[in-house]
């Protein structure tokens, strides 16, 4: 059999199986949730949510990786200890780039934003990792998007309070709902915009400590065009942990809910290249978090000045 | 914000439990792996620098050595010369020393046959004179009775003395 003939019977076995488990295989409506789910309260205001959870399973992650890399550190590096120290080292030289100044006092921060993004991105690929979950009273459930099951509107995907959802696949009791144990904390806000919040404490801090008061004078002066100018600085300042936090979870969380409906539609086979798309945007995910810390960072410790003095020498060279 | 999840509490215990791991990250992983990476560099710059210094050490062995060797050569040569002129300074001595022994040599042997011959001929003529004076005492004896004993010794004598 030639291999054009093999390729051939590959992609109808494929299509075949992928149409049986439309047909045989019922994964149930599509999880999805803008909010983290409460598994519990710790206190009152205070849920434990499935992605606080998995946050904790990437804490136990990142720290079991960096003990076992380092407890028996050698000159010649072998197992985890070399492929954190080429990780690493790949890191540094690429935030070196961007600002071969701070990179000493940054590196810690921004490797650990895509160290942690990227696990917390790839943690709701990991099966079962956003479908194995426990049975909760619909009160406790959130609203929810979901396929309404009976009335007028049956077959039509609703965003429905959890009281009027009834999801016929899972294994909950009436008047309770499923919720999974595990969410990628990249698909809570909470996480993102602490992030965002961290990211943006550090270059402001470093802003400030490397120009002094005059790292204001960006944002706030009264040179003609230039206080609209720095009107319109401040805003993008103040921008900027927002959009980062968004384009976290907008990105991840969106991935999150392509598969879901894929599964839904297709339960096999079709949702493969899904999975592998969804690795690279979460790698793609970290490393844009921590380079735009990084490009954040060098844009604040650059004075104005400086900027003028190099155009002044552009204008110098083009005479 | 609270339909979107937003919960302060929860905010706040992500930006803590990140803070706690950057914290813990610095201390168990990037402090130990930076201060690898950099003894690492610190030791291969060593290296290269101690193996330029044992290449300019060899380098420099290997001149001397050269060096060392040339010399030898030319000590050696030297020598060679020196022992090549001294032999023949010896040949030159010892070949007139064994000319000079060996004219001593001839001369005495010379002067030793000469002795020798003398005192053959001094041995002989006292032989021949007994032989003679035998002879001619027995021809005599037999023909004293014709002529003079002792005019017959005396002409044989002198026959003897103009021989020689």
């Amino acid at each position: 059999m030639s291999g054009r003939m093999q390729a051939l019977v590959v992609v109808v076995v494929m299509l075949a199986v992928a149409a049986a488990s439309k047909m045989f295989l019922h994964s149930g409506d599509p999880h999805v949730e803008v909010a983290a789910e409460a598994l519990f309260y710790i206190a009152p205001g205070f849920p434990f949510t499935n992605s606080l959870l998995t946050m904790l399973v990437v804490d136990v992650v990142l720290i079991g990786l960096a003990f076992f890399a380092t407890r028996n550190i050698q000159q010649v590096p072998r197992g985890l200890q070399n492929i954190m120290e080429m990780v690493l080292e790949a890191l540094y030289n690429l935030f070196r780039n961007i600002s071969p100044k701070f990179i000493d006092r940054a590196f810690p921060l921004v490797a650990t934003i895509f160290l942690y993004v990227l696990i917390s991105n790839w943690s709701g690929l990991v099966p079962g990792a956003t479908s194995i979950g426990g049975c909760v009273p619909k009160e406790q459930a959130s609203a929810k998007i979901a396929m309404v099951q009976e009335g007028a509107n049956a077959g039509s995907i609703q965003y429905m309070a959890a009281a009027e959802y009834d999801n016929p696949y899972t294994s909950c009791a009436p008047g309770y709902a499923l919720i999974p144990f595990g969410r990628p904390p990249s698909t809570d806000l909470n996480f993102t915009f602490a992030l965002g919040i961290i990211s943006f404490l550090f270059f402001q801090f470093w802003g400030f400590k490397t120009l002094g008061i005059g790292y204001l004078s960006k944002f706030f002066n009264l040179q003609g065009i230039m206080s609209f100018v720095g009107i319109i600085e401040f805003i993008s300042e103040i921008m900027k942990p927002i959009a980062l936090a968004l384009r976290l979870f907008g990105n991840v969380f969106a991935g999150e809910v392509l598969i879901a409906i894929i599964i839904f539609l297709v339960p096999l086979v079709v949702p493969m290249p899904i999975y592998g798309f969804e690795i690279f945007i979460g790698f793609i995910q970290a490393i844009v978090f921590a380079l735009l810390t990084m490009a954040f960072l060098s844009i604040a410790t650059t004075s104005h000045d400086h900027d003028d003095e190099h155009h002044g020498e552009a204008k110098g060279h083009a005479h | 914000m609270e339909a979107l999840g937003f919960n302060l509490f929860l905010f706040l215990a992500q930006l803590i439990n990140f803070v706690v791991v950057v914290g813990l990250l610095t201390y168990l992983l990037y402090k130990p792996v930076t201060k690898m990476l950099n003894d690492r560099t610190q030791r291969i710059e060593q290296s290269l620098k101690d193996a330029e210094q044992v290449k300019l050490q060899l380098a420099n062995a290997k001149r001397d050595y050269d060096a060392e060797i040339a010399k030898a050569r030319q000590e050696a040569a030297k020598i060679v010369a020196q022992a090549q002129d001294r032999a023949k300074t010896q040949e030159a001595e010892i070949i007139t020393q064994a000319r000079r022994e060996a004219d001593k040599v001839r001369d005495e042997a010379r002067v030793s046959a000469v002795q020798e011959r003398d005192a053959l001929m001094r041995e002989a003529k006292g032989k021949i004179a007994e032989l003679v004076t035998m002879t001619a005492s027995q021809v005599l004896a037999a023909e004293l009775k014709a002529r003079g004993h002792d005019k017959l010794i005396a002409e044989s004598l002198a026959a003897l003395d103009r021989r020689n």
